[in-house]
């Protein structure tokens, strides 16, 4: 057993850092405020490598493990959430279906474009009326000679109003269920879709999420991911990959809120000294640490176990769902050793606060994450 | 061995490590020697001002740099053995002096700030390290004992009544195979930030190029000169060079420092240190320039600066 | 096609160092190591140079054998090669030392046309290193250097200095040391990263070198640096300022 990063995992996790501290955390207050994209960040991860860490070079990926990834986006995560889940989405859902399921040739022409950061990439799985319950989706595909036509409603996409490159689930066949979804390949330019209703959210406000709202969307009938009747089980399996990015992104967050914590606690005095001086200072700062060290070994195990190809999706679901509700937790901690000063604007540990509560709600929530745990252990 | 050696870049400096040099041969009963560059006039100061010989160095032709006297420096060195060689830490003087160091196979202390004897005489020197935040304290175990000396360390010396010296005069150094193309004397301002007796610092908490007339008010108010961090004057040049305050730039004693909008970083700090008062003004309490401050005003410049420079009116009455 | 060496040290990150602020001990047993700040300029400024012209860049660094940790992040930076000078004993080399080595290593070893080191290191920051080397091998030198341009078989260099810029044409083979100003040194990406570790690395130990290193410097102390001070806190009030301004008054250092 060795629990050291490797060499490469070290460095890579140095120019994160030294990354985040020149363009992202100088503006990340500001781009939440304002619920602004940060596109010009984005194009800088495609001149680092970043976006298509853990698929071949031959792809345009960078040809490093899903653990690399993992360290990317925690450490993005630890400076902005929003940028974090920008580019969890891109990778883990909208990359990887199509790295796992797509044909030679769709690789070549959708996944090389998402490697290089050409194109963003987004995942549209939930409905109005299908959240947890996401095979109760009515969007339909229906094949129409060469093509199939998509109609239907997507929404809460995150990258939605950026993206190039939309995975789409849609009923192939509405009277076999889950059985009848199928996954689609629908490029931006693709007559009948359409970008529509913007959220305006609690937190990770960087990150846009929008409706995505197919209307005969036409699109070649190569674009067909995987079998007609697949597409269940390739969300799933996405999900599954991607879990392990929100656990990461849920650590990222809680790690800022430590930091935060442990800084403004030494420096912030009261009856003539530090607040760290207070038991109940410490005892709050030394959960919140031995929590996150336990979110960051079953996260990094998670990735460790998919770099192996061994199973995980029960150490996906258990990394996300403690990763989440640690970074939950605590930063509500943090703001509650900020004082009244957490609770303003301007105060990292603000944002921390809004930006960790959704860990716990996408890509499947945390209910869910324990139907997917229980439902291994009990199988 | 021949005594204590000084060689300055410029008369000021010459003129500052000379009375450091005085010093040291006080202390050990030697004498002193002091490198004049070209100039007849100033061999002549430098014996008023306490040197008991001078090496008159020849003139150099216009495309030679000054570090071409490292040979001839090095053969009067080898010739005369001296105990303890003093050079000033101008940029030329640094690279001069550890060429010298090399040629003559001995240790060098760069960028000394403090120069003392212990009980074997041995020059003991205290220079900053890790950007500022340690001192180290090192002794040559070659001789001569050789140290760079940052410039204003030390008071200059000044002339003496009835002084007598020996000016010797070396050969011209012959051209080396460095030429320099062209000198571009730096733009002389008409203020020097390190003979201020007031400072007050902008850094990167100033948020647009135009808020600087603000400070500059207070600056005008305390009867101070501007100065500021690395990036005020490196990345955004909003003001010269030789304005920007800290171990790599202008290293300052005033009076009084008022940091506007600066963290404190330690390698700033490095350059305020000796401030008689610090003061600083910065909206983040946790930022490190209250360690280093005496009055740390916590809040937004650009509520206090203004506060400030009217409460300086009024009590100062301008 | 310039054949360059870049030279760089692997250095306690100054950040990481704690102060006990009564004894004045400095805490350095958790401190992180980086490439010295102003060697990334070096290594950076030689990548250009090669991108620029053609030719190739070898980094070369003398420490102990920990420093085995720079190597990749020194090869991610774009270097095709590296000689990792290593010995126990390397660990807290004086400038003369260091420049001996290096130039031991260099003579018999390696063709160059230009040394790029950094103007000083950011841990002991003697600046000695580059103009000793120079001296060793018996080649011209130029410091403080803010831009270089290379002439067919000479190097123009633009130094700046305490009393304006000076500039200056040297022959080849020649060394400089480069300022934190003459470029910003990019940020490796992945892919750089990851080929690091595919480049040859030379490993030299002392008995390869035939060398003695003579202390000729010897630290006796390294201690804190102290600064005292009242660290009184106001706010932004106005009683507040009153009552700063009525102490500098009282310091005499307002008039
Ligand atoms: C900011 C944001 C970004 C998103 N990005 C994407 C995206 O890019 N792509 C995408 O497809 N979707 C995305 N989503 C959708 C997200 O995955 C869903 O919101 C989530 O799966 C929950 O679905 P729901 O909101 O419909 O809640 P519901 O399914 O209505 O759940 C409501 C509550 O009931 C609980 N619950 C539901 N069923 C059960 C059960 N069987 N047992 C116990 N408890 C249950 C849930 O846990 C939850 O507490 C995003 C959502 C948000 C808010
Ligand atoms: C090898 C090396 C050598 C260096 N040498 C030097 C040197 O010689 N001199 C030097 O200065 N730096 C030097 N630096 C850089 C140094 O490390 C710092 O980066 C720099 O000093 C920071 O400058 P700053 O305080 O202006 O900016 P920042 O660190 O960005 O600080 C800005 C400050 O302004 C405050 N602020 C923002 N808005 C407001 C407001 N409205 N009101 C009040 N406060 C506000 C913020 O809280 C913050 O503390 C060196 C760095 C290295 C690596």
């Amino acid at each position: 057993m060795d629990f050291r990063l490797t060499e490469e995992q070290e460095l890579l996790r140095n120019s994160v850092r030294e990354f985040t501290q020149q363009y992202l955390e100088p503006i990340a207050g500001e781009i939440d405020e304002e619920g602004r994209y940060p596109a010009e960040v984005v194009a800088k991860l495609a001149e680092m490598d970043w976006m298509g860490i853990p698929y071949p070079q031959e792809y345009g990926g960078a040809g490093a493990d899903y653990l690399s990834y993992c360290i990317v986006v925690e450490e993005l995560s630890r400076a902005c959430a929003s940028t974090g889940i920008i580019l969890s989405v891109h990778t883990s859902l909208a990359s990887w279906p199509i790295f796992q399921f797509g044909t030679e040739e769709q690789k070549k022409k959708y996944l090389v474009p998402l490697c290089k950061g050409e194109k963003i990439g987004s995942f549209c799985l939930t409905e109005p009326g299908a959240g947890t319950d996401a095979a109760a989706g009515t969007t339909t595909a229906v094949l129409d000679g060469d093509e199939y036509v998509l109609n239907g409603t997507k929404h809460f996409i995150t990258n939605g109003p950026v993206a190039g490159i939309y995975i789409v689930f849609a009923m192939t066949d509405k009277s076999k269920g889950a059985k009848g979804m199928s996954a689609f390949i629908v490029p931006r330019e693709a007559p009948g879709l359409k970008v529509g209703k913007h959220e305006n959210k609690m937190g990770i406000r960087a990150s846009q999420t929008a409706e995505i709202i197919l209307k005969d969307c036409r699109i070649p009938k190569e674009n067909l991911l995987g079998q007609e009747g697949q597409g269940y089980r390739i969300a799933m399996q996405t999900l599954d990959g991607g879990r392990i990015g929100v656990a990461a992104q849920a650590l990222g967050i809680a790690q800022a809120a430590l930091d935060e914590s442990v800084k403004y606690s030494k420096e912030r005095v009261q009856f003539g000294k530090p607040i760290s001086a207070n038991q109940a200072i410490q005892w709050m700062i030394a959960n919140m640490a031995t929590d996150i060290a336990a979110a960051r070994f079953l996260t990094y195990y998670a990735a460790w176990c998919k770099d192996q190809g061994l199973p995980y999706s029960k150490e996906a679901a258990m990394a996300k769902l403690f990763a989440a509700e640690t970074a939950s937790r605590h930063t509500s901690k943090a703001v509650q050793i900020h004082g009244g000063y957490g609770y303003i604007k301007g105060y990292k540990v603000e944002r921390l606060m809004r930006d960790a509560k959704i860990t716990e709600i996408y890509e499947g929530t945390s209910e869910v994450q324990r139907m997917v745990i229980a439902g291994n252990l009990l199988r | 061995m021949s005594g204590v050696w000084v060689l300055g870049e410029r008369r000021e400096q010459t003129l500052e490590l000379l009375n450091a040099g005085l010093g040291l041969a006080r202390e050990l009963g030697t004498t002193v020697t002091a490198f004049a560059i070209q100039d007849q006039g100033l061999a002549k100061t430098y014996i008023e001002c306490g040197a008991d010989t001078v090496y008159l160095l020849g003139s150099l032709a216009p495309e030679q740099p000054l570090e071409d006297y490292v040979p001839v420096i090095v053969d009067v060195a080898r010739q005369k053995n001296p105990d303890i060689f003093l050079i000033s830490a101008t940029p030329r003087g640094k690279e001069m002096a550890a060429r010298i160091a090399a040629r003559l196979g001995v240790g060098l202390g760069s960028e000394c700030t403090r120069l003392r004897l212990d009980e074997n005489k041995s020059l003991v020197m205290e220079r900053l390290m890790f950007g500022g935040a340690a001192v180290q304290t090192v002794v040559c175990l070659t001789r001569p004992q050789m140290a760079t000396i940052p410039p204003r360390t030390f008071e200059p010396a000044v002339p003496l009544a009835n002084r007598e010296g020996e000016i010797i005069e070396l050969p011209a150094p012959p051209a080396g195979k460095v030429r320099v193309l062209e000198r571009k004397p730096r733009v002389q301002e008409s203020v020097d930030i390190t003979e201020a007796r007031v400072v007050v610092a902008i850094g990167r908490g100033v948020e647009k190029q135009e808020d600087i007339e603000l400070i500059q008010e207070l600056a005008n108010v305390a009867g101070g000169e501007l100065g500021c961090t690395r990036p005020i004057a490196e990345e955004l040049h909003w003001l010269p060079e030789n304005r920007y305050l800290g171990i790599s730039g202008q290293k300052i004693k005033p009076d009084l420092y008022i940091g506007v909008g600066v963290s404190g970083q330690i390698q700033h700090i490095s350059g305020i240190r000796d401030a008689k008062v610090i003061c600083a003004i910065n909206k983040d309490e946790n930022a490190p320039i209250f360690e280093a401050a005496d009055y740390g005003i916590v809040g937004d410049l650009y509520a206090v600066v203004p506060q400030l420079t009217r409460e300086l009116q009024r009590v100062l009455k301008k | 096609m310039p054949r360059i060496i870049t030279c760089y040290k692997w250095v306690k990150d100054e950040a990481d160092i704690k102060v006990d602020t009564s004894s004045r001990q400095l805490t350095l047993d958790r401190v992180g190591y980086k490439i010295s700040d102003y060697d990334r300029n070096a290594i950076e400024e030689a990548v250009r140079m090669q991108e620029q012209h053609g030719g190739s860049v070898i980094a070369v660094t003398v420490g102990p054998p920990s420093a085995k940790q720079s190597l990749k992040d020194a090869l991610s930076r774009g270097p095709e090669e590296a000689y990792f000078i290593n010995d126990p004993s390397f660990a807290e080399l004086e400038p003369a030392q260091t420049a001996a080595i290096l130039a031991a290593v260099i003579k018999g070893r390696l063709e160059y046309d230009l040394i790029i080191c950094g103007e000083g290191s950011s841990d002991l920051y003697a600046q000695q290193v580059g103009p000793r080397l120079a001296e060793l091998l018996g080649i011209p030198c130029a410091t403080y250097v803010n831009k270089l341009a290379l002439e067919g078989t000479r190097i123009n260099v633009e130094r700046k200095l305490d009393d304006g810029i000076e500039k200056i044409s040297l022959p080849l083979p020649a060394l400089v040391t480069v300022l934190p100003d003459i470029n910003t040194p990019r940020l490796p990406g992945l892919k750089q990263v990851l080929a690091a570790g595919k480049k040859p690395v030379h490993n030299i130990g002392l008995k390869d070198l035939g060398l003695t290193c003579e202390v000729t410097l010897n630290t006796t102390g390294i201690l804190a640096a102290t600064m005292e001070r009242r660290r009184l806190r106001f706010g932004a009030g106005n009683e507040d300022i009153r009552k700063v301004v009525d102490a500098l008054l009282k310091e005499g250092v307002i008039a």
